[in-house]
């Protein structure tokens, strides 16, 4: 984590400098709205994973580390991933044709709508079927997993000496 | 091809001589510009070849593993540092010339406005009277008669305002290294000095719309005292027409 | 049919260190459609990498069709092959399909495929999300292309758009509507093809892959995908404007009720400037991969590498305005300086091609041999660049050919040629055969050939003066020889291209069989098999280093990397 958010904060730094010397050079309005634009959506996203760090106590994940084993984050959950789904491509068809009214006339809404409005409906009721996810990870995602920073043990060493 | 090795020969590496007074910053950059771009172009390319000739694999030893190394630092340093110092160099060679060939005189010797439109060329002097001349005077591409004409003093500033009635344009003459855009709500006013008397080509550079390639014009640069004469010869607030008889 | 993925490897029961405990749950895969019902609602990455590298490809032929009409246009001075318009209506959609529909989909493609590979993660973080991009893309090439279709045509303002071209007087019709509409879905697209690339690169790697053993092409990639992220939105929103003065009946690029029409060209160019080098980090980071594995070395100055590639990134976004030197209205020095800056840290990356080269054993096969293209035709783009980026030459050379020769060395020498690297270096994993050599040996040769003759007497043209854009010229000027000359060149390319479909399509039922690791690949992706599994990986090498593959391979101690 760390590395990520020092990179964005980074770029976000350069940007703020750019906008700076760029406005009191030039007093020109596009072009310092526009970096001060770059700046501020890089702080967001350094800043938010600056806080997620934070909420770690700095711990790395899994990822994080030089030394990392498989076998300390075998079983970990990763996430959803669902095999095939209709819905992106009926949502698709319904971005373009929102598209398509905006060329040739609000007619093409008749369309649009109901195709995205379906497809927002069906995707997300398909992402919470419950009798997708089987039982052992509903049940270990009630479990208390709250983390003691106490028991990892001095895990920013390097892994080469 | 064999004209461009001749010019590449010649001291302007390859652009054509300019006949403006400018001309000699372009030139001094296109020759800094060669002088550090060709040697690194040569280093470049010779030690990629290099490699490639003395670091091919060979039949037989296909599966040979090579010595597995990844940083040098003094060296990555040098190759950081020389390149800085050389666009460095480049930056302050430009720096001086830039402001030289966009520098705006307080007394132009004379004032002309040059108006672009869709497809075509106003030119309007300091006592009103107008040279114009638009795309359906002159419909073939291979001939040059019929196109407005802008007249200019040699050897004097000449301030020629530049605005456009319609979409953008660009104020582009080949022959003096030059060109100015021509954009509605951006007001343009560029010096020019030219030092060689002739006729030179002028065109529309941005795409303007349909018959853009069309949209042409012709310089007149002159003596000072025929300019002189001729502007005198010229009734105020008259217009002339390209391509149309009087 | 939901799968719940969990780290391939060992049984769990690690002593300590685990931050969720979870069970490992049975690996389910449901019933894998097939056909059509796949290819639409496929959320594999794979799947939808080649759906994006395919259409891409689609798109490169159809805008290199546009562009070899252009150039039997220019065959001749004064020549009717097209009418102006139509020759506008080309020049355009040649433009915009290349930028929005081939270069940058396809680097996009490949980020779908191979990024998630070589950091051992096992899909994209969002797939469903991966599959509508892939939709919005899809829907922009085929409105956008769809102008052809109208009664006006397509758009005919360029590329680029300039205001006020683009208003509703002097572009009636909806062809100009799809165009902008068309680019607007592949910017959403695009966009949220960043968000999910960052968020797999951020979220997904495999346990001890940290940030500074990534490939360098994840690195590139990450970059890109951060330069999007911050390119496109602007982009959509001054089309949004360019929709409401056309619809609205609002002024912000119109001079007549208080817009600014260079309004439209600092917002264009904030987008279109990171834009180039959203279509040319990627590539670099093929180049990067396809050296390292020819040579059989390791990334030299693998940080360095690194940090070019985020100095490139962040000076791309200060240098917009180098496309606006003969506006007079921007600040010269600024621009100039930072777009001559660009040229160190390419620089840095030039010679850290050439020291990953240095002393290691070359396999010149297509792969490497595209690659080594790239190089050359970029090396000779980038110097033009360094001419372009300073403004007097720019006032002289602005708008003429020697621009559009300087940027197809970039982007066609460059980009291109690593387009068909890629290619060639990673068809055996899409399909588990090799290419025809031969062939592709032949593509190469016809189409570096090609290539140079009809880009470099370009720069000629434009030191001459001749203008870009414009549908017929004097023949009295001294183009003719060299426009023909240009002219032979574009078809040579154009039948260059033919040799690799043809190798395509023949490799992928008859190819030598590739097997897991046919060019004794570093990085994770030849870990797996060709074409990978659902979920990519089986198990994975232990990572300690930026390449685990050949750590895993070679583990004895001469073949380490010693500083």
């Amino acid at each position: 984590m760390k590395i990520e958010w020092r990179t964005i904060l980074g770029a976000s730094l350069f940007l703020g400098i750019i906008c700076a010397i760029y406005w009191f050079w030039s007093t020109e309005d596009t072009g310092t709205a526009l970096l001060l634009f770059g700046f501020a959506a890089y702080l967001m996203l350094g800043g938010y994973l600056l806080l997620q760090w934070k909420r770690r106590h700095g711990i790395p994940r899994s990822e994080d580390k030089e030394d990392a084993t498989y076998a300390e984050t075998a079983g970990e959950h990763l996430g959803f991933f669902p095999a095939a789904s209709i819905w992106p491509a009926g949502m698709g068809l319904g971005g373009i044709f929102v598209g398509v009214a905006m060329i040739f006339g609000n007619w093409y809404w008749v369309i649009a709508l109901p195709l995205i409005l379906g497809s927002v409906i069906g995707w997300s009721v398909e992402s919470e079927a419950p009798e997708d996810v089987p039982d052992e990870v509903e049940a270990a995602r009630r479990q208390d997993t709250n983390i003691d920073p106490a028991d990892i043990a001095d895990t920013d060493a390097p892994a080469h000496p | 091809m064999s004209s461009l090795s001749g010019r590449l020969l010649a001291t302007n590496f390859g652009s054509p001589p300019g006949v403006t007074v400018g001309d000699k910053y372009v030139r001094s950059l296109w020759h800094i510009t060669y002088y550090i771009g060709t040697p690194l172009a040569a280093l470049v390319v010779g030690l990629i070849i290099w490699c490639l000739v003395r670091y091919r694999v060979k039949p037989g030893e296909e599966h040979r593993v090579p010595a597995q190394f990844q940083y040098h630092i003094p060296l990555e340093v040098a190759y950081t540092i020389i390149p800085l110092i050389l666009v460095a160099v480049i930056f302050g060679f430009l720096y001086g010339g830039e402001d030289k060939i966009t520098n705006v005189s307080k007394n132009p010797a004379i004032k002309i406005t040059a108006e672009g439109f869709q497809w075509g060329w106003r030119f309007t002097y300091p006592n009103g009277h107008q040279e114009q001349g638009t795309y359906q005077a002159e419909t073939n591409i291979n001939s040059v008669a019929n196109l407005p004409v802008l007249y200019m003093p040699a050897n004097e500033t000449v301030q020629i305002r530049l605005i456009s009635d319609d979409v953008d344009h660009g104020f582009y003459i080949p022959a003096f290294l030059f060109q100015r855009d021509m954009i509605p709500g951006v007001n343009n006013v560029v010096d020019l000095n030219v030092t060689k008397t002739g006729t030179y080509l002028g065109e529309c550079d941005q795409l303007c719309g349909v018959y853009h390639s069309y949209m042409r014009f012709k310089v007149d640069v002159m003596p000072p005292s025929t300019f002189n004469s001729w502007m005198s010869s010229q009734a105020p607030h008259s217009i002339t027409n390209a391509g149309v008889h009087q | 049919m939901t799968i719940i993925q969990d780290r391939p490897g060992p049984q769990p029961g690690a002593p300590h260190g685990t931050l969720v405990e979870e069970p490992l749950t049975e690996f389910v895969p449901g019933p894998r459609p097939r056909g059509w019902v796949k290819f639409i609602t496929s959320t594999d990455h794979k799947q939808i990498g080649l759906n994006y590298m395919v259409t891409a490809f689609i798109g490169f032929l159809t805008a290199g069709l546009m562009a070899e009409g252009m150039r039997t246009q220019l065959i001749a001075p004064n020549n009717h092959f097209v009418t102006p318009d139509i020759y506008d209506q080309l020049l355009t959609m040649h433009g915009t399909i290349m930028l929005f529909v081939f270069l940058g989909p396809f680097a996009f493609g490949l980020a779908n495929y191979i990024v998630p590979l070589q950091i051992g993660a096992p899909d994209m973080a969002f797939p469903r999300f991966n599959n509508l991009s892939y939709w919005l893309y899809l829907g922009g090439f085929i409105v956008m292309t769809g102008g052809f279709l109208t009664n006006n045509g397509a758009a005919n303002f360029g590329w680029f758009g300039y205001a006020p071209l683009t208003n509703a007087i002097h572009a009636p019709g909806p062809g100009a509507d799809m165009w902008l509409i068309g680019i607007a879905l592949t910017g959403f697209s695009g966009i949220f093809t960043a968000v999910n690339t960052i968020t797999t690169v951020f979220c997904l790697r495999a346990p001890g892959m940290v940030m500074f053993r990534m490939p360098i092409f994840v690195w590139n990639q990450l970059v890109t995908m951060f330069l999007v992220l911050l390119a496109f939105p602007v982009l959509t929103s001054a089309l949004g404007l360019l929709w409401a003065d056309r619809h609205l009946n609002t002024h912000f690029y119109e001079p007549g009720g208080g817009g600014q029409p260079i309004l439209w060209q600092h917002l264009f160019w904030f987008f279109g400037h990171p834009e180039v080098y959203i279509l040319a980090l990627p590539y670099f980071g093929v180049v990067t991969e396809v050296i390292a594995t020819m040579s059989k070395k390791p990334v030299f100055g693998y940080k360095g590498m690194i940090g070019a590639t985020l100095s490139i990134g962040g000076l791309s976004m200060g240098v917009w305005a180098h496309h606006m030197y003969t506006t007079g209205a921007v600040l010269l020095p600024f621009f100039a300086a930072l777009s001559l800056l660009i040229a160190v840290p390419t620089g840095i990356k030039f010679f850290n091609w050439i020291g990953t080269m240095w002393r290691g054993t070359i396999t010149l096969n297509t792969a490497m041999l595209f690659t080594v293209g790239f190089l050359a035709m970029f090396l000779f783009g980038g110097i033009t660049g360094v001419v372009l980026a300073q403004p007097p030459l720019d006032f002289q050379l602005h708008n003429t050919y020697f621009v559009v020769a300087h940027f197809h060395y970039v982007m066609f020498g460059g980009s291109v040629f690593a387009v068909f690297a890629s290619i060639y270096y990673w068809f055996p994993k899409y399909t588990g055969r090799m290419l025809d050599e031969r062939l592709g040996k032949l593509s190469f040769a016809l189409l570096f050939i090609g290539f140079n003759l009809t880009f470099f007497p370009q720069h000629d043209l434009g030191l001459r003066g001749m203008s870009r854009r414009i549908a017929v010229y004097d023949s009295n000027l001294g183009y003719n020889f060299l426009n023909a000359l240009s002219t032979t060149g574009a078809y040579i390319t154009g039948i260059g291209v033919i040799p690799t479909l043809i190798n395509i399509f023949k490799s992928m039922r008859t190819g030598a069989i590739a097997g897991d690791n046919p060019w004794d690949g570093q990085t994770l992706e030849w870990a797996t098999s060709s074409p990978p599994p659902d979920h990519n990986f089986e198990s994975l090498p232990p990572i300690r280093s930026e390449r685990p593959l050949w750590d895993a391979n070679h583990p004895d101690e001469l073949t380490r990397v010693g500083h």
